[in-house]
Order: C-alpha cells, then structure tokens, then sequence
C-alpha cells in the first residue's frame, strides 16, 4: 500500500466531494464552537468561585487583656494546626485604624475608648478553603481558652461549595452531552460522504484493495476535516473572546482571558472529533459487505 | 483452474443455484448464458467471492471459499479482473487515472505503473485518450477502458459480467473479438451474456444455467 497515494486521495477526495466536506468542517467548527465557548464558560465561572474562596479567613478573637507572650504563643500552636497558611496579629490600635478606614471615624473619639479585642487573622492552604475544613478549624479555635470567639463568612463559604459542586455535576453532564452530539453529528455527516463514494468504494472492493487501503483515506480526511473545523472554531472564539466580548462587556472582557493551551486544545478536540466520526463511520459502513 | 464442487446458493431462502459442479481451466474460454435472473452474475459473484456458497465449495486457484479468511478476499481479487456491464468507472478522475487506480490499490510503485497503464492501454487501443474523462468517451470506448483497468493487474481469469449489454451490435462485436485476442493470450475469460447472437459468432465452450442448474450446451450447426 502506498502512503503517499492515499493522502493524495485523501486530499483530492476533500475536493471531490465539496459539499460534504464543507458540510462536516461547519459541523465540526460548530461543536468545537459550542464545546469552547463552554469551557470558557466553566472556566470562568470555577475561577471566580476560586477567587471568591481566597479571600475566605477565619478571625479568632483575643480575650483580654492578653499579653504580649501569650499572643505569641498563641499564634505558633496555631499556626501548627493542620490546613493553616499564616496568622496575622491584628492589635486593638490596628484593629481602631481599620474601623476608621471603614467607617470614616475614629472609635475614641464615639466612645472615649477603645472596645475592638485584639485578634489572629488566620489564612487558609489551598484545600482547606472549604466550609467542612473551616468548620473543624472554628470548632478547635473555640476550644482554646485564650479565644474568646471566631468569625468568618460562613454563609459565603456554604454558597461557593454549594455552587462549585454544582457546577462540576453540569459541567460533566454537558460536557459529554455536547461532546456525544458532535460525534454523532460529525460521524452522520462523514457517513454521507462515504456514501457519495460509496461507487469509489465498490471499485477498490472489487480490484483487491484490502480493507485498511480503502478505510485509510477517509480517516485521514476525517482528521483534516476536522483540523480545518478546528483552525476555524480557534479563529472565531478568538474573534468572539477578544474582540466582540470586549464591545459587549469591556470589564468582562477583562476578567475572560484564555492561555494559548487552550486553543491548541481546541484544535487538537477538532482532529480527534474529525477521526472518532470517521472511524465510527468508516468501522460501520466500509468492508462489511462481501459475504464475510 | 477454478472449480465449482457441489455449490448451492440461496438468497432469502430462495435458491438461486443448486448443487452446481463445473470446472474452468486456464486460458479457456467460456461463456455463462442464461435469462436475466437465471443466476450467471451470481456465479460469477461467487467467482470473486463477493457472495459465498450456502453449500458446497468454490475455488479459484489456491483459493477455497469454505477456508477463505477476510484478509485474503483481496490477495483472490487481484488474480482476476471484473467487467461489468455497467462499466463501474470512476467518473471524478481520467482514463488513465482509472487504470493505474487497480495498480495503486495493490500497491505498485509508481514508473512500473505508468508502464503498465501505458500497455494496456495500448492492448485496448485507448493510448491516446487517456487524458479524457469517462463521460467524454462512446459507451464502446468505456467498455475498452473498464477491459483496461481488468487486465493491468494480468489476471489469471477475466470475469465479465453483460460487458456488450449496453452496446450497440457492432460495438459489442469489437469488444468480443478484444476479448478473443486477450484469451488467445492465455488468459482465461469467462463471459457471462444473454446476447445468443453474439456466442454463435464464436466457437467457444457454452455453460447454460437454467433454473439453478448449470448445463454444459453444445451449438448446433445452423
């Protein structure tokens, strides 16, 4: 079997059967279209969740008066605990300078004196940002004597996990749904292409060509098709994220920035949505038929 | 040397042959008559193996269908050469692209296909069309090339099934002395037709196959 003639026929067969052809890249270049713009999507919507979770700390609250060692002592077995990054030490004139830059006044002055305990910020590791981790973190902090109590968006931090399994489970549903679709899609579109040759095919059946000769050049087309889907879904989601996005939306367009991975990524989804038609296609409807 | 031993074949549980035997040697000449529907394309089917027997056996050279596996179903096809009646050639590619088409598909390097082409071609007298395409030749002219594309792989048997079906009587008279001239060659031809005109012309060896039978026809002087 030559290699070289079968990608020429390959490339000529694209030729031949234009219509068909041009019928799969548009079917290709709109999954890909429809899969990309929902993997932004999904991106998008987990790093905001991602973002949102950073900022989650929890704020355990001194009792007073405390002293100077004990804050330090405290802070060290803190800082020990399992999940923990960082502590901070927020003092009572800290704690007075971060009222007034929150509510324009100064608290000696309202009330003659200063009523703000003095507290440990404590920051999270990547993992333990969850409402169950933070949970058992609250519930030890509240166990030390030398707190008197802690805080921290609770009910934020239920939101965030509650929407990022959920959007994991439509994430995964979608995903494969759309990708099946275009399988399917693509593998009926290059099942009409095998059938406009379906003359070709009797031929090469009838001179003796073996069953990978024949199937070979509509692989390779298949994958060229969907390169090309491919070249074509990268240039509009291109088009859509850097350019319509930002007449649209200027902030979101801000927000949305995909790394060039991921249009490679696209591209190589288009190749192997172009092969996976073809070989579902090719395996079904090409050499079951002589008597075998 | 082909061999049909005891065949029989049934289509829809409709028994098209019936327990058949007949041999055909090489280099001879033989023509399949019998009505439209009378079973000789399905003889020659199970000639190609496109088609096995229900029962019984067919071989063709080293070839036996009951032990035939799937990859040799193309090693069998390309010791002969099929004609069909319909032509079956590829209108998207030129007359030479459609000969050197077999040799490709079997894998011939490229200066030993043009050679190849070139002469058998020339055998059918097609040399100097080869450039145009099948829609602009006569349909006597397409029969010569689709004989081309068969006998460029030097086939041990010629099948051809109806080839002056759709021709004119002269054309059909032509393709049949080409046929002649390639046999007298040394490749064995078997012809299957209902043109009775056509086998009077030639005293050729005559298998008759009538209601699943196949009968071996003597023709009487006239």
């Amino acid at each position: 079997m030559s290699f070289s003639y079968t990608v020429r026929e390959s490339v000529s067969g694209f030729r031949r059967t234009r219509l068909s052809s041009t019928l799969s890249i548009v079917t290709i270049c709109i999954a890909l279209l429809l899969m990309g713009l929902f993997a932004v999507i999904t991106i998008h919507a987990e790093r905001f969740l991602e973002d949102l979770r950073n900022r989650v700390e929890l704020e355990a609250f001194l009792v007073e008066p405390a002293a100077t060692v004990a804050i330090d002592s405290i802070g060290q077995v803190i800082t020990a605990f399992e999940g923990v990054d960082s502590v901070m030490y927020v003092s009572k004139a800290t704690a007075a300078e971060i009222f007034k830059r929150e509510f324009g006044e100064d608290i000696l002055t309202v009330l003659d004196f200063n009523p703000l305990p003095p507290s440990l910020k404590i920051y999270l590791k990547d993992g333990y940002k969850t409402s169950r981790q933070v949970q058992i973190m609250e519930t030890r902090l509240r166990t030390m004597p030398e707190i008197e109590s802690v805080i921290y968006h609770k009910a934020m931090l239920e939101v965030i996990d509650k929407r990022a399994g959920n959007i994991h489970n439509v994430t995964l549903a979608l995903g494969v749904f759309i990708s099946l679709s275009a399988i399917v899609l693509v593998s009926n579109t290059i099942r009409l292409a095998i059938y406009a040759k379906r003359k070709l095919i009797r031929t090469m059946e009838l001179v003796g060509a073996t069953r990978m000769f024949i199937r070979l050049p509509f692989l390779l087309e298949g994958i060229l098709q969907g390169i090309i889907g491919g070249v074509l879904a990268v240039g509009l989601l291109y088009g859509i994220l850097g350019y319509l996005l930002r007449l649209v939306s200027p902030e979101l367009a801000a927000f949305v920035h995909m790394e060039p991975a991921f249009y490679v990524a696209v591209l190589a989804a288009g190749a192997l949505l172009g092969f996976t038609g073809s070989v579902i296609s090719v395996l079904r409807f090409i050499g079951s038929g002589n008597g075998h | 040397m082909i061999r049909f031993h005891e065949v029989t074949f049934a289509y829809n549980s409709t028994k098209v042959l019936d327990n058949v035997s007949f041999e055909v040697k090489p280099g001879e000449f033989v023509f399949l008559v019998g009505q439209t529907g009378s079973g000789k394309s399905t003889i020659l089917k199970l000639i190609y193996m496109d088609c096995l027997p229900t029962s019984g056996s067919v071989m063709v050279g080293k070839y036996i269908s009951s032990q035939l596996g799937r990859r040799e179903t193309p090693l069998l096809r390309r010791t002969l050469g099929i004609i069909f009646q319909d032509f079956r050639l590829l209108d998207d590619r030129s007359i030479y692209d459609n000969v050197a088409f077999t040799l490709h598909v079997t894998g011939v390097k490229g200066a030993e296909i043009r050679k190849r082409v070139l002469r058998a071609l020339a055998e059918v007298g097609l040399s100097h069309q080869r450039n145009k395409m099948p829609a602009e030749l006569s349909g006597g002219e397409q029969q010569r090339v689709v004989i081309a594309r068969a006998l460029v792989n030097t086939p041990h048997f010629l099948l051809a099934d109806e080839p002056t079906g759709n021709l004119d009587p002269t054309t059909s008279r032509e393709i049949l002395q080409l046929l002649k001239d390639i046999n007298t060659r040394g490749t064995a031809i078997i012809m299957a037709t209902h043109n009775y005109e056509l086998v009077r012309r030639v005293n050729e060896r005559i298998l008759q196959v009538r209601e699943g039978k196949v009968y071996e026809v003597e023709l009487r002087a006239s």
